[in-house]
């Protein structure tokens, strides 16, 4: 009983902040709305015990790559929009048509296969949260070092690249 | 951690549904937002959705690949964000707007 | 070497001609364009000589060099070769296309010696020349057909050769299009005859023909020879497609008498002679050939007599003697219609090449009324152009006597002939004999009306020269083809050359029955009606020049129709062209504007608003291709489940 109140008020916030966070006319207050949806999902990943992704989600999710959102905007000096959305009647309707599509093809899908696997009504969880922390650490340097490595590079080109992307014509601040 | 197992009650349904109509949402704002910062936001949105699901099913599965999934995830938005927001910054110096149909322009 | 080096050069060395002018169709230079032009010709002259000596080698009954190239096309049954035959019919041709060809190209040098552009000109005469061989010297009817069409081309390059002014460019296309008439005639012929017979190879045709069930009119064979001979009426200028001739007389006066006197108008001449085995099946049409060429000859010449332009009336005459030709062939006189096709190559090429000579001094002055007197100062060109005249009216023994009185002989006697044609032949000759010596005294004899700033001279030696030639062909070119009738009481008896010659390869039409007495006596009537008219016309002309006026005035409105040519011009302008244009500007305006174009617009319309609908659908715009994206993932997806 407890547990499906605290989980309906997360989904509650996440889904009215991220409802804000599309429809929000000024970027700042998108990315606000956006940051307060990240929290409430790192909240919910913690409920589901799995504590070190909740925390990462709050430290570079919520943390680091929000900063970096608000700071370009903050670059930019943009302020609140008039029109949020594209042109287009005939296309926005196409649009949220497709998107509504989707979310049908996704709960018909949730609603077929989740009584399949026999977990619909709850599974066996998981065992430790302190437990998993460290198995996932030994599982990732591991089984998964070599992902691991490969990402930290991709990581290394991400950084040249934006650097190399944002100096065109002469860097951020010329002209 | 006092929470945790207490909302595992709710059963699996729940999440994937909450993930499916976030993951709507996010790409309801990618289709129709003209800022291409929003835009980016939204892709989060969208990658939120997909860890939460990864999550679940990591969860009620007893499987911890699915949370090494949400990790290498994480990484590669945080890239993505990266070079997005670095466009981003390219289209506004060349038309002082991060309008997503400046977009048009990259063209060759 | 062999014929068909030979005869695969006679038609290169005109062509190479043709580009080597064609190709510095700028150059003024008239005397290289000219000496090139000539000399080509003069080769295919020497070639076809060679080719003809070859010929005569040969037992009588199988002269024939043919080559065959490659094969053209092949579709089906229908299979053409690219290849020439020389029998003895064609070999009288190429020696007259080439022979006259190349005296022509010679006086050209000085006709054409004032001219902006000569070596067009010399271009333009060459590819006749090639175009023509082609025609007499094709094995089958569709490379004739090439030759015809290739003619007719140069033809009506050569009339608007000085297409600046607009009068002598409506000229060439009306030359153009009359035989775009003709010629859809002869194609139909042509197809008609493959349908029946198979075949477009001369030999094979004529071989095959006999096999072919007539009945009457509407028989394959007689449909065939009525729409060759409908071709054969737009090229030689025959009634009703004669129209364009007179007015072709706006080209330079060479190309007159080269092409529309001497070799191309008597293409359809040559064609009929080609096919004399499938025409004399045919008997009905025969007799309408017979009956169209005497009555050109008589319209021709009676026309003839009341024009004042000297091309003009040589023009009419031309035509006149072209319905000459036709009478023989329509009576079955194959070898005296090549043989009168032969002289009056002579000497009409001869008066034209003379009556070139005579406007060359005149300064472009075509009106006889303003000549006269010129015998004292042209006497070379007054003496040729004399011998011309005689053996145009018929005076024995210049060549035109022979061949002409042959024909008359024919149109009378033949199994196919009739007296009232011979009537109208005989008239005919009457009239032509009047407007011949009519021509010669307004512009040789008399009194000379010319202006006083125009100071005529002789012509140069490059025209001379040919018209010398020429005359001596006209005098001596019917003693090869002497009657056996005349031969009889001449002493040595000189054989009937041509007539030897031709005769194995030409249709019979059976034994000619009448006395030789009958034969004199016609001969008599119609040398003396001749003699008698251009009597008339010297004592109108030079002895009292005030009585043509008189009777004109008196004939008042018969004078007028037939001054004005019996208004064929306008009839045909009032009852064929002017509701042809009328039906197409009505064709144009309501059915072409209200129905097709209006078709076209909305496909086109349609295909626009297509293109522009696709185009939009790849604008660049990002987010709409993120939408084909999503909408991608719901159809597969949806199609997976559903399936």
């Amino acid at each position: 009983m407890m547990s499906a109140i605290f989980f309906y008020i997360l989904a509650t916030l996440i889904l009215v902040f991220a409802y804000k966070t599309i429809t929000a006319n000024n970027p700042i207050h998108c990315a606000l709305y956006l940051a307060i949806t990240m929290i409430n999902l790192a909240f919910l990943f913690f409920g589901l015990n799995a504590p070190f992704i909740g925390g990462v989600q709050l430290v570079v999710y919520a943390g680091a790559v929000m900063v970096l959102f608000v700071m370009v905007l903050m670059l930019f000096d943009l302020k609140s929009e008039i029109r949020a959305f594209s042109r287009g009647l005939f296309s926005g309707l196409l649009k949220i048509a497709s998107a509504g599509l989707i979310f049908g093809i996704l709960s018909n899908a949730i609603f077929k296969t989740g009584d399949l696997l026999g977990l619909a009504s709850g599974g066996p969880g998981m065992p430790d949260p302190a437990g998993t922390s460290r198995d996932l650490a030994i599982m990732l340097f591991t089984k998964y070092l070599f992902a691991f490595e490969a990402l930290g590079l991709l990581l290394l080109l991400v950084a040249v690249g934006a650097v190399a992307v944002s100096r065109i014509k002469g860097g951020t601040h010329a002209n | 951690m006092p929470i945790s197992g207490v909302l595992l009650d709710v059963g699996i349904n729940h999440y994937l549904v909450l993930s499916a109509l976030l993951f709507t949402m996010g790409m309801i704002g990618v289709l129709m937002r003209k800022n291409v910062i929003v835009i980016l936001m939204s892709i989060e949105l969208m990658l939120n959705a997909v860890n939460l699901t990864f999550i679940t099913f990591s969860t009620y599965n007893a499987n911890l690949n699915g949370q090494i999934m949400v990790f290498f995830v994480m990484t590669i938005a945080a890239a993505e964000a990266g070079v997005g927001l670095a466009l981003a910054v390219a289209i506004y110096k060349k038309f002082k707007e991060v309008n997503i149909r400046f977009f048009e322009q990259l063209r060759g | 070497m062999n014929e068909k080096l030979l005869m695969g050069l006679m038609i290169l060395l005109p062509f190479f001609g043709f580009l080597f002018n064609g190709l510095r169709f700028r150059s003024k230079d008239y005397k290289l364009a000219g000496i090139v032009a000539s000399l080509m010709s003069g080769l295919t002259f020497v070639i076809s000589l060679i080719l003809v000596g070859k010929l005569i080698s040969l037992p009588a009954a199988e002269r024939v060099l043919s080559a065959k190239y490659f094969t053209w096309m092949t579709a089906g049954d229908f299979s053409v070769n690219a290849a020439f035959m020389l029998d003895q019919i064609n070999a009288i041709m190429i020696l007259v296309i080439t022979g006259v060809g190349t005296l022509i190209h010679v006086f050209s040098i000085g006709y054409m010696s004032h001219d902006d552009r000569p070596s067009k000109y010399f271009a333009y005469l060459n590819l006749f020349l090639m175009n023509m061989l082609l025609l007499v010297l094709g094995d089958n009817l569709l490379v004739m057909f090439v030759g015809w069409e290739g003619v007719g081309l140069c033809s009506y390059l050569l009339i608007g050769f000085w297409f600046t002014d607009s009068e002598k460019a409506a000229a060439g296309m009306k030359a153009f299009i009359t035989n775009r008439i003709g010629d859809a005639g002869f194609l139909l012929g042509i197809f008609l005859l493959f349908i029946t017979l198979g075949t477009v190879e001369f030999a094979e045709l004529i071989a095959r023909a006999p096999s072919v069930p007539e009945v009457g009119w509407s028989g394959p064979i007689t449909l065939a020879c009525l729409f060759l001979f409908i071709g054969a009426t737009g090229k030689s200028a025959q009634i009703p497609l004669y129209v364009w001739l007179p007015d072709a007389m706006a080209g330079p006066t060479p190309v007159s008498a080269l092409i529309h006197a001497a070799t191309m108008v008597t293409a359809g001449v040559y064609m009929i002679v080609r096919l004399s085995g499938i025409f004399i099946l045919a008997p009905n049409v025969m007799m309408i050939i017979a009956i169209i060429g005497a009555l050109t000859a008589l319209l021709a010449a009676t026309i003839g007599m009341t024009q004042w332009d000297i091309k003009k009336i040589l023009a009419y005459s031309t035509v006149s003697q072209l319905g000459y030709m036709f009478l023989g062939v329509g009576v079955g006189a194959f070898m005296p219609a090549m043989f009168h096709l032969m002289t009056h190559a002579f000497f009409k090429a001869l008066m034209f090449l003379g009556s070139g000579s005579v406007i060359h001094a005149m300064h472009e002055e075509q009106d006889v009324r303003k000549m006269g007197g010129l015998k004292k100062l042209m006497p070379i060109t007054h003496f040729t152009f004399a011998m011309g005249w005689l053996a145009i009216i018929g005076i024995p023994p210049f060549a035109g006597f022979f061949s002409k009185d042959e024909i008359l002989w024919y149109s009378f006697a033949s199994p196919k002939g009739h007296w009232l044609l011979w009537v109208i032949g005989a008239v005919a000759a009457g009239c032509t004999a009047f407007y011949m010596t009519r021509l010669m005294c307004l512009t040789f004899w008399g009194q000379s009306r010319v202006p006083k700033e125009t100071h005529p001279h002789e012509s140069p030696a490059t025209m001379w020269i040919p018209l010398a030639v020429l005359a001596f062909l006209s005098v001596v070119g019917g003693w090869i083809g002497i009657p056996h009738v005349i031969s009889a009481v001449l002493p040595g008896h000189p054989p009937n050359v041509l007539g030897d010659w031709l005769s194995p390869a030409l249709a019979s039409v059976g034994e000619i029955h009448g006395s030789a007495l009958v034969e004199w006596a016609l001969m008599g009537i119609s040398v003396s009606l001749a003699g008698i008219s251009a009597w008339v016309a010297y004592d109108f002309y030079v002895k009292h020049p005030e009585r043509p006026q008189m009777i004109t005035e008196k004939l008042g409105s018969i004078y007028g129709v037939v001054y004005n040519k019996y208004f064929i011009d306008e009839i045909y302008f009032a009852r064929i062209i002017n509701p042809l244009v009328d039906l197409s500007k009505g064709l144009w305006l309501y059915i072409d504007v209200n129905f097709i174009d209006r078709i076209t617009y909305v496909i086109a319309d349609l295909v626009k608003g297509t293109g522009q609908f696709l185009r939009s659908l790849q604008a660049g715009n990002t987010q709409m291709y993120a939408l084909y994206i999503s909408l991608g993932i719901v159809i597969t997806i949806t199609y997976v489940l559903m399936g």
